[in-house]
């Protein structure tokens, strides 16, 4: 399939929703036409070629693929929404995206090289989502107001990721190779989350189920967790084949050392699991 | 069931005479289990207490064996396992023995896991539903269950860890079942008992190199062969008289002749029919390499007619490649 790419001519001093960036929804078109695409710009609009360059190739990006492909080169913290209700295909950003990148995606992949804003993978459902840089506040949360936050696929963040990661996440896979800040896996329903790094404070407050994998044992957690006891190598060798080709440390991870479960203060059948 | 014949051409490999004859077969609804455990001894305890008492679905629910031993490569957990098919007539009848067996003879088992086999990607069996595993047996953990849903590169599989007094059981939430072939089967006729067990444990031992197949009776044999139907009301099976050898000129539907002193049969349960034949193929051969001068008389085979199942084996095709001296 072929490549389409967006090279960022001037970056704009407002802020642009590039949700209608599409791989699939793009290699439809022709180039001239994407041009004409019309993009939110807060109460007004912006033409898609007065903001960047397009072209195309027939070569895929990245190697071989049979999926479309669409590169955003230059991106900036004003471009919004990149990603978001991704169904398919492969969506490149290179540079830093803004806020709400892969915002209730279902599938595909969507790859920023660089960093990204608040609300990244936010309610995501499936697809994989990988930030190489740091990202912001409510990494695979819920949007304020909504009851539940991301509920399938992958996000990988290699560098840090803010406050409230994986806020009233229910189900996927979130990896973190940096610190969190306060309130990571807050008010987890279920599904996995790791942490490379340190946590900030009130680390798993309000856990109901789930699993957070953590390199080092919080600084401190509320006394409605308790020791997790032992027995749960099984469970741990599949977990551990899940995370043989994420990124690292999670794919070299052993048995972990140490398992808390909580919050007792609600469901109480989360843990934490602390590597080994 | 009778030998009825319909192949005319005679067919001898080794002095061993092949029937012009075709084994009978039937759908079924099939399962695989993968079972994993501490070590390889505990995951065969598990897999034998569940395949056992799974010889007909006449009298036992389902069929079962034991299919082979799975390297830790080879299983989801990284540990040793054993795989084991069952077979049962009916999707609500295969669900139903799963969650039995599985229930007391796996959940019970210390350090056991359990997984379905069967990947629906590459599966040469029509796929059927999936059947109840974890999603049943969760109950048991009353309340202190929990559903883990992992990747491990195939899709998300949702799996089941219930406390139990030696750490986890955990399982796969469902199982994935196929729409299967059970009845195949093969009679050995033989010269003496010891021919005729020689022949047969032979046979089985091929059989068991092969995958997707298994071979429900004690040690893959059965020695009372059955016919549909009986002088006795609300029997359903009877013996086979046609095949036993003490009612040589008593039976009116004898199919013996004075030289034979043991009839055996094996029963073949396949994932597809292509497993079933190639199961009896390899059988055929194992039993004609011994030959007539092992005691090996006859190969036949079962089947009602024709007109009940819609898979027949007939056995001059499945040995038409075999090696050994011809007539």
């Amino acid at each position: 399939m072929s490549t389409t790419t967006l090279r960022v001519k001037t970056a704009p001093p407002f802020r642009v929703d590039a949700s209608p960036l599409l791989p699939a929804a793009l290699a439809s078109l022709p180039v001239a036409e994407i041009a004409w695409l019309m993009l939110p710009a807060g109460n007004d609009t912006v033409a898609v070629g007065d903001l960047f360059d397009v072209s195309r190739d027939d070569a895929p990006a990245g190697g071989a693929h049979d999926e479309p492909a669409l590169v955003i080169d230059g991106a900036g913290a004003w471009l919004d929404r990149v990603g978001a209700r991704l169904d398919a295909g492969r969506l490149i950003v290179r540079g830093t995206a803004g806020d709400c990148a892969g915002l209730r995606m279902t599938g595909g992949t969507l790859a920023i090289e660089g960093d990204a804003g608040g609300f990244v993978g936010c309610e995501m459902r499936g697809g994989r989502l990988d930030v190489s840089g740091d990202c912001g506040d409510f990494a695979a949360g819920a949007l304020p107001g909504d009851m539940e936050g991301m509920s399938g696929g992958t996000l990988t963040i290699r560098g840090h990721a803010g406050a409230r990661l994986a806020d009233r996440m229910r189900r996927g896979l979130v990896l973190v190779g940096g610190d969190a800040g306060a309130y990571a896996a807050s008010r987890l329903v279920a599904g996995t989350v790791g942490v490379a790094g340190r946590t900030g404070a009130h680390c798993a407050y309000g856990m109901r189920r789930g699993t957070l994998l953590l390199a080092h044992a919080p600084a401190s957690l509320p006394p409605t967790f308790s020791e997790g006891g032992r027995g749960f190598e099984v469970f741990w060798a599949l977990l551990a084949r899940s995370l043989a080709s994420e990124i690292a440390p999670f794919s070299q991870w052993r048995l972990p050392r140490a398992r808390l479960t909580g919050d007792l203060a609600v469901d109480g059948r989360g843990e934490l699991l602390i590597a080994g | 069931m009778s030998a009825t014949t319909t192949d005319t051409a005679p067919l001898t490999i080794n002095g061993t005479a092949i029937d012009a004859t075709f084994a009978e077969a039937f759908p079924m609804k099939a399962t695989r289990l993968v079972i994993t455990a501490r070590t390889a001894a505990w995951a065969r305890e598990a897999a034998v207490s569940l395949t056992g008492f799974a010889t007909s679905v006449i009298g036992c629910g389902c069929e079962a064996g034991i299919e082979r031993t799975l390297a830790p490569a080879d299983t989801p957990d990284g540990r040793p396992g054993v795989s084991v098919l069952l077979f049962a007539v009916s999707s609500k009848e295969l669900a139903k023995q799963i969650g039995r067996r599985v229930g007391q003879c796996v959940l019970t088992c210390p350090t056991t896991a359990v997984y379905g086999g069967i990947d629906p990607a590459t599966s040469a069996a029509p796929l059927s539903d999936r059947a109840p595993l974890g999603s049943g047996l969760r109950f048991f953990g009353d309340g202190w269950q929990i559903a883990k849903m992992i990747d491990a590169g195939h899709g998300p599989t949702r799996y089941w860890r219930v406390p139990v007094m030696d750490g986890e059981f955990v399982c796969e939430d469902t199982a994935q079942t196929v729409k299967a072939v059970g009845g195949g089967n093969l009679l050995f006729l033989a010269r003496d008992l010891d021919a005729a067990l020689a022949a047969s444990e032979a046979a089985v031992a091929a059989m068991r190199r092969l995958p997707n197949v298994a071979m429900p009776f004690p040690g893959g044999i059965v020695r009372s062969g059955s016919k549909v139907g009986s002088k006795y009301a609300g029997a359903t099976a009877s013996t086979n008289d046609a095949f036993c050898p003490t009612l040589l000129g008593l039976s009116p539907r004898s199919e013996l002749t004075a030289e034979v002193g043991a009839v055996l049969e094996i029963v073949i349960d396949g994932l597809t029919e292509a497993d079933v034949a190639a199961a009896m193929t390899a059988g055929i051969d194992a039993a004609t390499r011994l030959g007539r001068a092992a005691g090996v008389l006859r190969i036949s085979a079962g089947n009602y007619g024709g007109k009940l199942g819609p898979y027949h084996f007939h056995l001059h095709a499945l040995a038409a490649d075999l090696a050994g001296e011809r007539r």
